[in-house]
């Protein structure tokens, strides 16, 4: 009995999933009394394009940025030895910082007038800079935030990789006369590939979903610029009181990560394989 | 050995880039809790604060019910925490050593679901603990989070239980010991760092969540921290100082907890990408 008990429960457990995603179609369909039509009108809807454009671009630029970061920091933290330890503290702090207390300060960090990033930019020649006053910089501002963020969980994931290829490599390529630079895209690099690989897909994933950051600290604006598709499912559902829209933009969008999850299998396949037996 | 001295200085430097990247804002967050309305908004900013004062923590606490929202957020990701641990751990044993079929197909599924977006799942949600009367309680929020952090637990249980060795079982079998004894006496004692990990990740997903939280629990008294700061504000400008006393306040304890453990945290963020 115990056995079936512990056997059955991920089985159960994965039914209970898939009945609450049945029933987010559910929600929507019960509401408007048609099938498609939520649908429809959400796919026709400017609103929802560039909400999708715009979360497209963000997480692609920002998990590029928090790659690039990411293997930066580890390289250097890997050199550190002894006081190794320290930094992985470090690292693991604005990672555990809760997201709505990051955006919150780096809303007052960008205020118009007295934020240090203000204030910064007025030293270089800016006038009077309203950093989330306007489309093209309130994007980049979130997106700073946002790689500050999360950058550490790529750099903890990279840094494992890292520690965990054979000094000898090293040794053999300095042996033979290869440049660090030579030697970083021929040996580190495929290296920790894999590790890459997965936390990638973890950041897009979560980037994806974004949510927290742009509610706190543009609102979705100036205008709707910053509004990822989250938020404008959110938006639809509790500020319009729109269940039926609301629900198909939160079903397209889990649409898109299924699918994108798939184009993924190979990933979580190879990480479950790596640990079989 | 030519090189030497100079990758010394570019490491220096390269470290000390990445320390302040990592703790300027949040030396700011803490200067900021420090500061009342005019060392708040001086321009230049003060990078020390001219006149410190612990006056937005007893106002934060006081006046804005931030003891409320902390509470808050202890009861549901504790509870969270502790029931997500007690199945995962027979979950995770399960998938780690019972034949069962499909096991690759749920474990995909497993790590799947922990990065799913919240926001799909938030509509039909609503309504279920609408009909229940659930909205603004505790109950509302410690079943869905159970929900979503219980995959990525069992993930990490599940490959530390593969770290046991099977001899160990067996003999504890010989001996006569039934499955539950095996596991309660012998594995859990065992992968104790697996489960420690598994419970700082659920308890600090927990802690952060948002978007079900301000969706289900946006009542005054059943608010939890990032609700609370999300929808805290002043009547005519927002209270800097104020929030991030009460921020302060939130999330200290959660660094000092990570900081404190951070090889255990850091392994068990890698475990899921670092081929075993």
């Amino acid at each position: 009995m115990v056995i079936a008990a512990v056997t059955g429960f991920p089985l159960i457990f994965a039914v209970v999933m898939s009945v609450s995603n049945v029933k987010v179609g559910g929600g929507g369909f019960d509401f408007s009394g048609l099938t498609l039509d939520n649908f429809e009108i959400v796919f026709k809807s400017e609103k929802w394009r560039y909400a999708l454009a715009f979360t497209t671009f963000y997480t692609v630029v920002t998990v590029l940025a928090e790659l690039v970061l990411g293997v930066l920091i580890a390289l250097v933290v890997e050199r550190l030895g002894a006081s190794r330890g320290w930094m992985l503290g470090l690292l693991l702090i604005p990672w555990s910082l809760i997201t709505v207390i990051s955006a919150t300060l780096w809303r007052y960090v960008y205020a118009a007038g007295y934020g240090v990033a203000s204030w910064a930019l007025t030293l270089v020649g800016f006038d009077d800079p309203v950093i989330l006053g306007n489309s093209t910089s309130a994007i980049a501002a979130l997106m700073v935030a946002d790689v500050w963020k999360t950058t550490p969980f790529v750099a903890i994931i990279a840094l494992a990789g890292l520690v965990s290829i054979p000094k000898e490599l090293y040794e053999a390529a300095e042996v033979d006369g290869s440049s660090g630079w030579r030697t970083f895209w021929s040996i580190t690099l495929p290296l920790i590939r894999s590790a890459l690989l997965t936390a990638v897909l973890f950041r897009v994933l979560q980037a994806f979903g974004l949510f927290d950051l742009p509610f706190v600290l543009t609102g979705g604006g100036p205008g709707s610029s910053t509004t990822s598709l989250a938020m404008l499912g959110y938006n639809t559902m509790f500020t319009n009181l729109r269940f039926g829209p609301g629900a198909a933009i939160a079903v397209s969008t889990a649409l898109i990560v299924t699918l994108g999850c798939l184009a993924f299998t190979r990933v979580f396949r190879a990480q479950v394989g790596s640990r079989e037996g | 050995m030519r090189r030497r001295k100079g990758s010394r200085v570019g490491l220096a430097v390269a470290t000390a880039l990445v320390v302040i990247f990592l703790v300027a804002p949040l030396y700011w967050l803490f200067v900021g809790s420090l500061q009342t309305g005019d060392g708040i908004a001086a321009v230049p900013p003060q990078l020390v604060p001219a006149d410190p004062t612990l006056e937005n923590y007893v106002q934060a606490f006081g006046q804005h019910r931030f003891g409320r929202y902390i509470l808050n957020s202890i009861v549901v990701s504790a509870t969270a925490t502790a029931v997500v641990l007690g199945l995962g751990i027979f979950a995770g044993y399960a998938l780690a050593r019972m034949p069962i079929r499909g096991k690759t197909p749920i474990l995909m599924g497993l790590l799947m679901i922990s990065v799913f977006p919240v926001i799909a799942v938030v509509a039909p949600l609503y309504l279920m603990l609408l009909k229940l009367n659930w909205l603004n309680s505790y109950q509302g929020l410690i079943v869905p989070y159970v929900a979503f952090n219980l995959p990525f637990a069992i993930w990490i249980l599940r490959n530390h239980f593969l770290d046991v060795p099977v001899a160990l079982e067996e003999s504890a079998r010989i001996d006569g010991a039934s499955n539950l004894r095996i596991v309660t006496k012998i594995i859990v004692p065992t992968v104790l760092p697996g489960i420690f990990t598994a419970g700082v990740f659920c308890f600090s997903a927990c802690w952060q969540e948002f978007l079900m939280a301000i969706s289900f629990n946006s009542s005054i008294s059943s608010r939890t921290i990032p609700v609370g700061v999300a929808l805290f504000s002043g009547e005519y400008t927002v209270p800097y100082g104020k929030l991030f006393a009460g921020s302060v306040a939130a999330v200290a304890p959660i660094m000092i907890l990570v900081f404190a453990f951070r090889k255990t945290v850091a392994s068990g963020l890698a475990a899921g990408a670092v081929k075993g």
